[in-house]
């Protein structure tokens, strides 16, 4: 803790300048992240992961002026795409291209107008408060109404070319105007041999009948901790359609929240994470349909080789009174390895009556029917695994429309497929 | 082609097979009746490679080589090919493509060049004529959907696809309507020449009235105990097996 308080001094004296009221939200928020601690084991939503590591490697801030040369090719960097480009946690502003509808504002500008969206008084996560007390690229993308982009919009988190440990507390506000239509990419990228800490929380709202195809790829250094708070607010009849792969970090923690706030919105959450090594990718999924004819799903695949392990808790809420809500849920995990580990909890809490929902969870390994079934017409075992291993994961893959972004996933999926698979 | 000599063989230590002899030569189809449990399918398995299954004498002989060393995917890529009883779903894994990297992973095997996505197109309508599958099939995942016939065609169509030197069809009758039993039959009778050598596992005498084997085997628990010409499928679908039973 004494690290954090470090730093959070040193970042205070370094905008001593700042908007008061955001100052105080910042001392606010320091504090309620001290009143909170890190979870510990006893903490029932947290248990299962072990954030001893963050809480005593003494990570500090990253400061523009000792940003080293950015690479002149932008690892992760999706075909037919507008950009937004952080460095170590500065945005980039001359390397990122936008269109002319979407406008990055100045976060002080965002926070005055729209306070709610950084209120923490809610939140029991530490590291979101931690967050808000030390976010340094808080970027609101805003969308007006009424329009549609057609070309993704790939934001790149690059961590690159450290020499020491840093920790990094993004902010984003993507917000979809009344209308209009956008594909966003929110993309972590890690190349650098030493221990960071991506702390990232980002805030998502669909105004009415607004649609967003938004695409969470984390690809962080796998030496790296990525701890996320994504929170997705939905008015009438917008529509989400959220996928998240992961392969990247150590120690990889998500909490998804999705409000289906007003009637007739809908919203599909995939997950795939792909974990080998001794890697720990747990994800808490909280879906809360607050309103009628509202409807959700959720399909989270975990593909877990060598000693690493996952953790996946779903919750759907289907608050009193609404009508005609329509819910999924489902959770597949596949166990390359005799030594990797799934916990997985899914769960609903229904207290209205006109609902349709459903949830399940299976955990296996490879079927050795369909081994020998692909070995018998000739095809190796080596080949014939990485077959179903990607069949499994195809149905989350196939959800992606935009056919730049879907290639991108499918090839990353695949190379690290040959990659997990020369070990089991 | 293939030769069988003194087999005993089983699973988690109980012996099925007990002394199987069976010789079959280029060209000749055979035919193994029996009931349940007597040991077809485990012999069936065993020729093919699947796990599990422990040889504990005898020797099974491709070619002039030992197999029982070899690994399922070398057997097949040697042409030992198997239409599964209950063929496996693979959720995800497209039929297609499943049938082009089995039939390039052969023609690489024989130092061929490997086909294209566009030729093999060509080739594999070819084929689902042959069998009267419709083309929907091949842009689904491998039987995932597929009626009991469908998945019985798919079977055929892959033999038809790879051109193995010895096919175990292994209860393709079970499952399938009068139409679809001609349909499969006739695929199997066109496949026929002189190079090409088939084992047939049945319950039943009407798969062999399409068939036409030159050999009936009958297997009695574990052990073939008669063999003859299609006479004696006919003499056992009257008087079933008990008169052959010890």
């Amino acid at each position: 803790m004494k690290q954090f308080q470090k730093e959070f001094d040193a970042f205070l004296e370094h905008f001593s300048e700042e908007n008061p009221a955001l100052r105080d939200l910042r001392l606010k928020a320091f504090n309620k992240f001290k009143e909170i601690g890190f979870p510990n084991k006893k903490w029932e939503e947290w248990q299962f992961t072990d954030f001893s590591l963050i809480k005593n490697s003494n990570f500090r801030l990253s400061w523009n002026s000792e940003l080293s040369t950015i690479p002149k090719n932008i690892p992760g960097r999706i075909q037919n795409t507008y950009l937004i480009l952080i460095v170590n946690g500065h945005y980039q502003p001359r390397l990122s291209h936008l269109p002319n509808e979407v406008s990055v504002e100045e976060g002080i500008k965002y926070f005055k107008s729209n306070p709610e969206v950084y209120s923490i008084d809610n939140s029991s996560n530490p590291f979101l408060s931690l967050n808000t007390s030390m976010m340094n690229s808080a970027l609101p993308i805003y969308i007006k109404n009424n329009i549609i982009i057609k070309k993704p919009l790939q934001v790149i988190h690059l961590t690159t070319d450290l020499s020491d440990k840093l920790m990094n507390h993004p902010r984003f506000n993507f917000h979809i105007g009344e209308n209009s239509e956008a594909t966003i990419i929110e993309h972590y990228i890690g190349s650098t041999s030493t221990s960071y800490f991506t702390n990232t929380v980002s805030k998502i709202n669909l105004e009415k009948n607004a649609r967003l195809n938004h695409i969470r790829l984390q690809e962080e250094d796998r030496a790296s901790n990525h701890i996320a708070d994504t929170s997705y607010t939905l008015d009438r009849e917008s529509q989400l359609e959220a996928t998240s792969i992961s392969s990247g970090s150590k120690l990889f923690r998500h909490n998804i929240k999705l409000s289906l706030n007003n009637e007739g919105a809908s919203a599909r959450i995939n997950g795939l994470s792909l974990t080998m090594k001794n890697q720990h990718h747990d994800q808490h999924i909280v879906v809360d349909h607050a309103s009628d004819s509202c409807q959700s799903h959720q399909l989270f695949k975990y593909i877990l080789s060598d000693r690493s392990s996952g953790v996946f808790n779903g919750k759907v809420i289907v608050r009193k009174k609404t009508k005609q809500t329509n819910a999924d849920q489902s959770n597949k995990n596949l166990l390359l390895s005799p030594n990797a580990l799934m916990n997985s909890n899914p769960q609903l809490e229904i207290y209205a009556d006109d609902v349709k929902c459903s949830h399940g969870s299976t955990t296996g390994q490879i079927d050795s029917e369909a081994l020998f079934y692909l070995r018998s017409r000739g095809i190796s075992k080596q080949k014939a695994m990485e077959l179903i291993v990607s069949g499994f994961a195809k149905d989350i893959i196939d959800h992606i429309k935009n056919i730049d972004i879907k290639s991108y996933v499918s090839n990353h999926a695949f190379t690290w497929l040959e990659g997990s698979m020369k070990n089991v | 082609m293939l030769e069988i000599k003194n087999l005993h063989a089983g699973v988690d230590g109980k012996e099925i097979l007990k002394g199987i002899d069976l010789t079959i030569k280029p060209g000749e189809l055979h035919a193994i009746m029996g009931r349940n449990g007597s040991g077809k399918s485990t012999l069936a398995n065993i020729i093919t490679g699947r796990e599990n299954y422990e040889v504990t004498s005898g020797t099974i002989e491709f070619n002039g080589e030992n197999i029982l060393d070899m690994l399922p995917e070398v057997r097949a890529l040697e042409g030992i090919f198997m239409s599964f009883q209950y063929p496996v779903v693979i959720p995800g894994v497209n039929n297609t493509y499943f049938l082009r990297a089995a039939l390039n992973s052969k023609l690489k095997h024989r130092g061929l060049k490997e086909v294209n996505a566009a030729d093999f197109m060509r080739l594999i309508r070819e084929k689902l004529k042959l069998v009267e599958m419709d083309e929907k099939y091949l842009s689904r995942a491998v039987n995932d959907g597929f009626s009991g016939g469908e998945k019985k065609k798919n079977e055929i169509l892959q033999m038809l696809t790879l051109e193995p030197q010895l096919s175990i069809l292994d209860e393709t009758d079970s499952g399938l309507d009068i139409d679809a039993l001609k349909i499969v039959a006739q695929g199997v009778n066109n496949f026929r020449n002189s190079e090409r050598s088939f084992l047939a596992i049945t319950h039943y005498q009407r798969l062999l009235d399409h068939m036409k084997p030159d050999f009936i085997h009958v297997l009695i628990d574990g052990r073939i105990v008669k063999s003859g010409g299609m006479s004696l499928a006919q003499e056992l679908e009257q008087k079933g097996y008990s008169w052959l039973e010890a």
